[in-house]
């Protein structure tokens, strides 16, 4: 066990010993260390004025991401750097390229998104070659600019790649590999201050056996849900569990016809595996609030937290998904779906935690499809968010199954509209009898986001459009209005 | 031109500050001893307070004190512009508490202040208060207001405000009774939330020693703040305040006003003998910053039988919100009716404004003020003319342009234009535009199975606020001028004193090259201070697109009479008459000969005045000058908007946007670029994406960036911009201003895009914001009543 935290900061290793586990790192840099460079513009991850770049050792190399400081806390940085805009100008004052850049195309204005931006697009140009526009939106989309119009930060997020590599950067880089190393290893941390206290367990055993003696913890993996309920709703947690250091919940794998998925796996980290087995699930994926939700949230989190919105539960119980949970020494399995009881209500133990998500691999043939309905494309809470999975064999129907999020008080199957299209022909017929049926599945609520007219005929229509999209093989469908146009076609 | 000079697109000067995250915002700035404030706020829209309880949370941890209406017995946040009735008496001015006295008129509402150690200390202390509400009925929607009994402020009955009007409404009405054709249309400007990234924020400070208070604030507008607050919330006497406005993350207009924040904590510092920070959250800013637009219209326009305007009138009802906010009642009448002739001949215009009081946020001035609303009725009502005379939209408009000649021109709103060329804008925007190709492109677009249209707009808007005289005429109850002052330092550097206030505008780069270019001098040799009023003599600050129309102007007047003492120290040092000293690129010359001397000897020659004649010439070289412009300026241009939806979904895209606007001499056209730039952005946001919605009960349903929609870097279209220029004849630089137009021409450009594309469909209207939603129901609710026909 090691006491306290310790990360680099400012090339330097930095050891706190006694620390509030749920301090945001934005509070800290702000209020404690009197660096005021990174802005908060609303402490809810929406507006990107708080984005730093935390440095991390992944199999031996570094790896670059952006994230929203102002729902991180502090001692999850352990073991990590933490690279905010102050660190970027060389000691001598001559700018960064991204810097450079944004003075070039005229992408400040008042300044106050400014540090953010500059934060985004440094972690981009530091992990990737040139971007496509469409990943430049991606990006940017969780940054928000009241001033500029956005067209000169696109314009320098392309123009600072002409400055060519990162050469001063990736010379110190090598020295600050050298701190972490010094810094990685498999001990538990624990902090503790005003009476909170905070575990960050570095294997999977190990916080079975330390949630098992605080079953009053709360998990914290991602922190995009639980850092809200601090800012946001002003509560107190406690003790924390932090699952990010754990490795086996970081782990991704091929195993038996499923894809497991460690809880803690980020969004990020997911999207290329997922994409490659259901490509439209990874689009899903894309949707899901913005670069800097993705880099820290987690499927498992997305699960765990039971909400009816979540946009990966009705994806993952469409396909079959299979949970793992374990408390203590013992695991079970259970269907993803039977997970969530009620609203607010789950299948899980006190002490009980989700080890892994299992995604069951498709079979061929068969047809996948995610449809995320909100008012924008990026950092939006769906409305309704629906997602299909069907066999269909020689035009029959032979299985499908059909889930919705949004449409009652948890993610859940359409099994009245389900059982009107087994064993059917895959034909408008069926498909709008089956429509049809889905009023015996949903009921739901009317809210700020959607009316339940709107809900129920949504629902009803995406049914028709994954027909659309899975009938009409080789023809150019056009279901498809924002995001990959293409995959309407897969 | 040297290359820092007029007309140069100088680098900004202040991004190495921004990019370096080295900028001095009011939150970065913290104060020994410092508390810090959390401002506990209404929950309900309207009720009475029976009874605030606060044994408990006065005895939380680390609370300092806490403070409500009962003890913050001061003078009421006072309205800057009183407007008339039309029968000539003053408008219903109910009281503006700080902290609110017995009754809460909105969410959001000031109930108390919160001290404490830390901010997380006050925050969970303020929720231990008990505060006993009665409820009452909310008055939350504005076409109604005036009809129900409950009431906003016993004060204002019928919630009214005041009922004013322009023009005269039975010549208007004849003109209309005879007209050829006349076209109606109800109009509904949204309501906007101003969302400037960088939320409130306020530090009050009292120095017992000296009797000194200093507010630190997000002001676009220091003086003004010190005047409001000094003299009439506080009575704290100006040498005896100081008001600071640091670097300030946008504003928008939302930081003009004087917010209830900036009293309480400077009136609790002198309380608590320690420095108090507040600085909002984001639910906050939505809940207390002032609000945009929120106008309801019956507007209607007469023609006559060659398709020319003869007449126009409106009826508005305009949401004051709970509360008068500093500026909120000049908005929608001398910012928008006045603006109603537009760039048209219309020789006669009726309009009535009827200002009403609801249980929402106050609304006051946001981007462009008044001018969009007035742009947006007009150009929609011309729109809907062109199609129903069976005009094209470049035919309605050139034919009822004012004439390139008939400038200095006379509207029958009150405003005289100075210049203009509306012809020359309109024909570059549509060639930029590619008028020409649209039908061709339409056409493809339909083989895509999309609705492709096209929407002008042709404004001019009033800005460079402005002439004194004129605004206390209509009720101002400030002068509008501004101030400058040029310090040259003994080795020939220069530090500008502004009254204007930077908030994005880049003024340290702009009015930096006033000074490059006119002193001949390297712009790195010139500072710009700005926003602090014990170094600024005084200054009325930044909005209404003022800076440089008058700001810049108050700098050019320095100037000259820095230079006019240079030439009369150099003639004196050289020997010559100082009408034949001549200045040019930083050297002053007796004409004639090649005795010179440069402008940094002068300078040193100031400060070491060893020789002066003294009853001639005072050592130092320092001017001070303040500048009252004669008239507004008027800017204006064209906006053509090209957007294509999706019928099957309703998505607007835009996949052109165009602005070509006049705005006077371009200083730097980098800064200008960007300027319109980030207009266009809030005017596609106001169109397609925002708007701000109160429930029945008075709570505000789009109270975060989730639910408030803001425009995000996917969400906008690469602009084609340009500008045309005629110059503004009186001021010296020719200057007009860009801060406000591409707000004030895009959003109607862009809904009679959206009305254009889906006219065919049997679509005649749309409202703003123009989401899927509402076009998948216009669409959907056309077709449904074509069938039925
Ligand atoms: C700006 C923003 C945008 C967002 N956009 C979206 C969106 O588009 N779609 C969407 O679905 N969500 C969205 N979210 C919500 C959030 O990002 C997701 O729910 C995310 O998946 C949560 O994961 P996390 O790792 O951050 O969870 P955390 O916040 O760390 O935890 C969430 C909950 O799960 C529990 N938990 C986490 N891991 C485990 C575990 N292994 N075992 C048991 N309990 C566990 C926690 O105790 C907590 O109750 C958004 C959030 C923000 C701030
Ligand atoms: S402050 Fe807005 S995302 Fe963190
Ligand atoms: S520059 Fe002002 S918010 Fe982006």
């Amino acid at each position: 066990m090691s006491e306290g935290i310790r990360f680099v900061f400012r090339g330097e290793v930095r050891e706190i010993d006694k620390i509030d586990p749920t301090l945001s790192v934005l509070r800290w840099l702000r209020e404690v260390e009197g660096a005021s460079g990174t802005k908060e513009g609303c402490a809810e991850g929406d507006c990107g004025a708080c984005t730093v770049v935390l440095g991390e050792l992944v199999d031996g190399s570094m790896q670059y991401r952006a994230v929203n400081a102002c729902i991180q806390f502090m001692p999850t940085l352990h073991g990590k750097q933490l690279i905010t805009v102050e660190d970027l100008a060389s000691p001598d004052g001559a700018l960064h390229p991204v810097q450079k850049a944004m003075v070039e195309t005229s992408g400040s204005q008042c300044g106050f998104c400014t540090p953010g931006f500059v934060m985004s697009m440094f972690a981009m140009k530091v992990s990737e070659g040139r971007p496509s526009r469409d990943r430049i939106n991606d990006v940017l989309a969780g940054n928000l600019c009241r001033c500029t119009g956005y067209g000169p930060i696109i314009e320098a997020s392309e123009k600072m790649y002409d400055a060519g590599p990162e050469t001063a950067f990736l010379e110190e880089e090598k020295r600050v590999v050298a701190l972490l190393e010094g810094l990685s290893s498999d001990a538990m941390v624990e902090t503790a201050d005003k009476g909170r206290r905070y575990f960050a367990p570095a294997r999977v055993d190990d916080l079975a056996r330390v949630y098992t003696d605080n079953p009053d913890a709360v998990i914290v993996a991602g922190a995009t849900d639980v850092g809200l309920w601090v800012t946001k709703m002003h509560k107190d947690l406690g003790t924390v569990i932090y699952l990010g250091r754990v490795k086996e919940l970081k782990e991704m794998r091929v195993a038996s016809g499923y894809l497991e998925i460690g809880a803690g796996v980020s969004y990020t980290d997911a999207w290329d595996e997922i994409k490659k087995h259901y490509p439209d699930f990874g689009e899903l994926i894309r949707r899901i609030g913005s670069t800097q939700v993705r880099n820290a949230g987690t499927i498992g989190g997305n699960v765990a937290n039971g909400s009816p919105i979540g946009d990966t539960p009705p994806a993952l119980i469409a396909a079959g998904a299979r949970l793992v949970l374990r408390k203590g020494e013992e695991r079970r399995e259970i269907d993803l779906e039977s997970f969530f009881i009620d609203y607010g209500k789950q299948d899980r133990g006190i002490g009980e935690f989700v080890e892994m998500v299992k995604l069951p691999l498709p079979k061929a043939g068969s047809k996948f499809r995610s449809y995320k309905i909100s008012k924008r494309f990026d950092q939006d809470i769906s409305a309704a968010c629906g997602a299909f999975m069907a066999d269909i064999e020689k035009g029959q129907v032979k299985d499908i199954r059909i889930c919705f999020g949004g449409m009652a008080g948890t993610p859940a199957r359409a099994k009245h509209t389900e059982a009107a299209l087994i064993g059917k022909t895959w034909d408008e017929e069926t498909v709008k009898t089956a429509m049809a049926e889905m009023v015996k599945d949903y009921n739901p609520l009317t809210d700020m986001r959607a009316s339940e007219a709107y809900r129920a005929k949504v629902a009803r229509n995406l049914l028709y459009k994954f027909f659309v999209e899975t009938s009409q093989v080789g023809e150019k469908v056009n279901t498809r209005v924002v995001g990959d146009r293409e995959l309407a076609h897969v | 031109m040297n290359d820092t000079g007029i007309g140069a697109s100088v680098r900004r000067k202040e991004d190495f500050r921004f990019l370096t995250g080295q900028g001095t915002y009011t939150d970065d700035i913290n104060r020994p001893g410092q508390t810090y404030g959390y401002i506990l706020r209404s929950p309900v829209a309207h009720a009475k307070i029976n009874g605030i309880d606060l044994a408990e949370a006065k005895a939380a941890p680390g609370v300092v004190a806490i403070f409500t209406g009962d003890d913050m017995q001061v003078g009421s946040i006072p309205c800057g512009w009183g407007v008339n009735n039309k029968d000539g008496s003053p408008m219903n001015e109910p009281p503006h508490p700080a902290l609110a006295q017995g009754k809460v008129r909105h969410v959001g509402d000031q109930v108390a202040i919160v001290i404490a150690e830390s901010y997380a200390e006050a925050r969970a202390a303020a929720e231990l208060i008990d505060v006993d509400y009665e409820e009452l009925p909310a008055v939350a929607d504005l076409a109604t207001a005036l009809d129900q009994s409950t009431l906003v402020h016993d004060e204002a009955p019928g919630n009214l405000c005041y009922d004013w009007e322009i023009g005269e409404e039975a010549q208007v009405n004849a003109i209309f009774e005879s007209a050829h054709h006349v076209t109606s249309m109800d109009i509904v400007n949204n309501r906007l939330v101003p969302n400037a990234m960088e939320p409130r924020a306020a530090i009050g400070e009292y120095d017992s020693a000296t009797g000194e208070y200093t507010l630190y604030t997000t002001s676009q507008n220091p003086h003004v703040i010190r005047l409001l607050m000094g003299a009439f919330v506080l009575q704290i006497p100006e040498h005896k305040l100081r008001v600071v406005a640091p670097d300030v993350g946008g504003g928008f207009g939302s930081k003009i006003f004087h917010y209830a924040e900036e009293a309480i904590v400077t009136w609790a510092a002198q309380k608590v003998r320690r420095p108090i920070k507040w600085r909002a959250e984001r639910s906050e800013s939505f809940l207390s910053d002032a609000h945009g637009r929120d106008h309801v219209t019956k507007a209607e326009l007469a023609l006559d039988q060659d398709g020319k305007f003869i007449g126009l009138r409106c009826y508005t009802k305009a949401n004051m919100g709970a509360y008068l906010s500093t500026f909120s009642t000049c908005v929608p009448t001398y910012l928008h009716a006045t603006l109603l002739a537009g760039v048209y001949t219309t020789p006669a215009i009726y309009c009535n404004v009827k200002a009403v009081f609801t249980n929402t946020v106050p609304v006051d001035a946001y981007r462009g003020a008044g001018r969009p609303e007035a742009t947006y009725l007009l150009e929609r009502l011309v729109d809907r003319a062109a199609r129903e005379t069976g005009m094209s939209q470049s035919e309605i408009r050139r034919k009822n342009f004012i004439p390139e000649d008939a400038f200095p021109y006379q509207t029958p709103v009150a405003l005289q234009y100075d210049s203009g060329n509306y012809t020359a804008t309109l024909d570059r925007a549509e060639e930029l535009a590619d008028v020409a190709g649209f039908q061709a492109r339409r056409s493809e677009a339909a083989s895509r199975g999309k609705l492709r249209g096209l929407g002008y707009s042709t404004y001019v808007e009033a800005c460079g606020i402005a002439p004194s005289a004129v605004v206390g005429s209509l009720g101002a109850r400030a002068g509008l001028f501004e101030s400058a002052n040029i310090r040259v330092h003994p080795t020939g550097s220069v530090t500008v004193y502004t009254g204007s206030h930077s908030h994005g505008q880049g003024h340290e780069t702009t009015f930096a090259q006033l000074v490059s270019d006119s002193l001949g001098i390297p712009i790195e040799n010139v500072d710009i201070s700005h926003g602090d009023t014990n170094k600024v003599a005084f200054g009325m600050g930044t909005y209404g697109s003022r800076s440089l129309a008058v700001g810049g102007e108050a700098i050019m007047k320095a100037l000259d009479k820095v230079i006019t003492k240079s030439k009369k120290i150099a003639a004196h040092v050289l020997e010559a008459d100082s009408a034949d000293i001549e200045f040019k690129d930083g050297k002053f010359t007796v004409a004639g000969t090649d005795r010179e001397m440069a402008f940094g000897d002068v300078a040193l020659t100031a400060y070491v005045p060893h020789n002066f004649p003294h009853d001639e010439l005072e050592p130092g070289l320092e001017e001070q000058a303040f500048y009252d412009p004669m008239n507004f300026t008027y800017p204006a241009g064209c906006h053509i908007c090209e957007v294509e939806i999706d019928p099957d979904t309703g998505v607007v895209e835009v996949v052109a946007m165009t602005a070509m606007d006049d705005v006077g001499r371009v200083i730097n056209p980098m800064i200008v670029e960007g300027q319109i730039h980030g207009g266009l952005a809030q005017g596609i946001g106001q169109a397609l994406m925002e708007g701000a919605r109160y429930d029945d009960d008075g709570q505000l349903l789009t109270g975060s960036y989730m639910d408030y929609c803001m425009p995000r870097a996917d969400d906008l279209p690469d602009f084609k911009v340009g500008t045309t220029t005629t110059l503004c004849t009186h001021n010296s630089l020719g200057v007009k201003g860009c801060g406000e137009v591409g707000a004030i021409g895009s959003p109607p450009a862009v809904i009679n895009a959206v009305v254009d594309a889906l006219w065919d469909q049997g679509v005649r209207d749309i409202a703003m914001p123009a989401t899927p939603n509402a076009v998948w129901n216009a669409l959907n609710g056309a077709k449904t009543a074509m069938a039925a026909e």
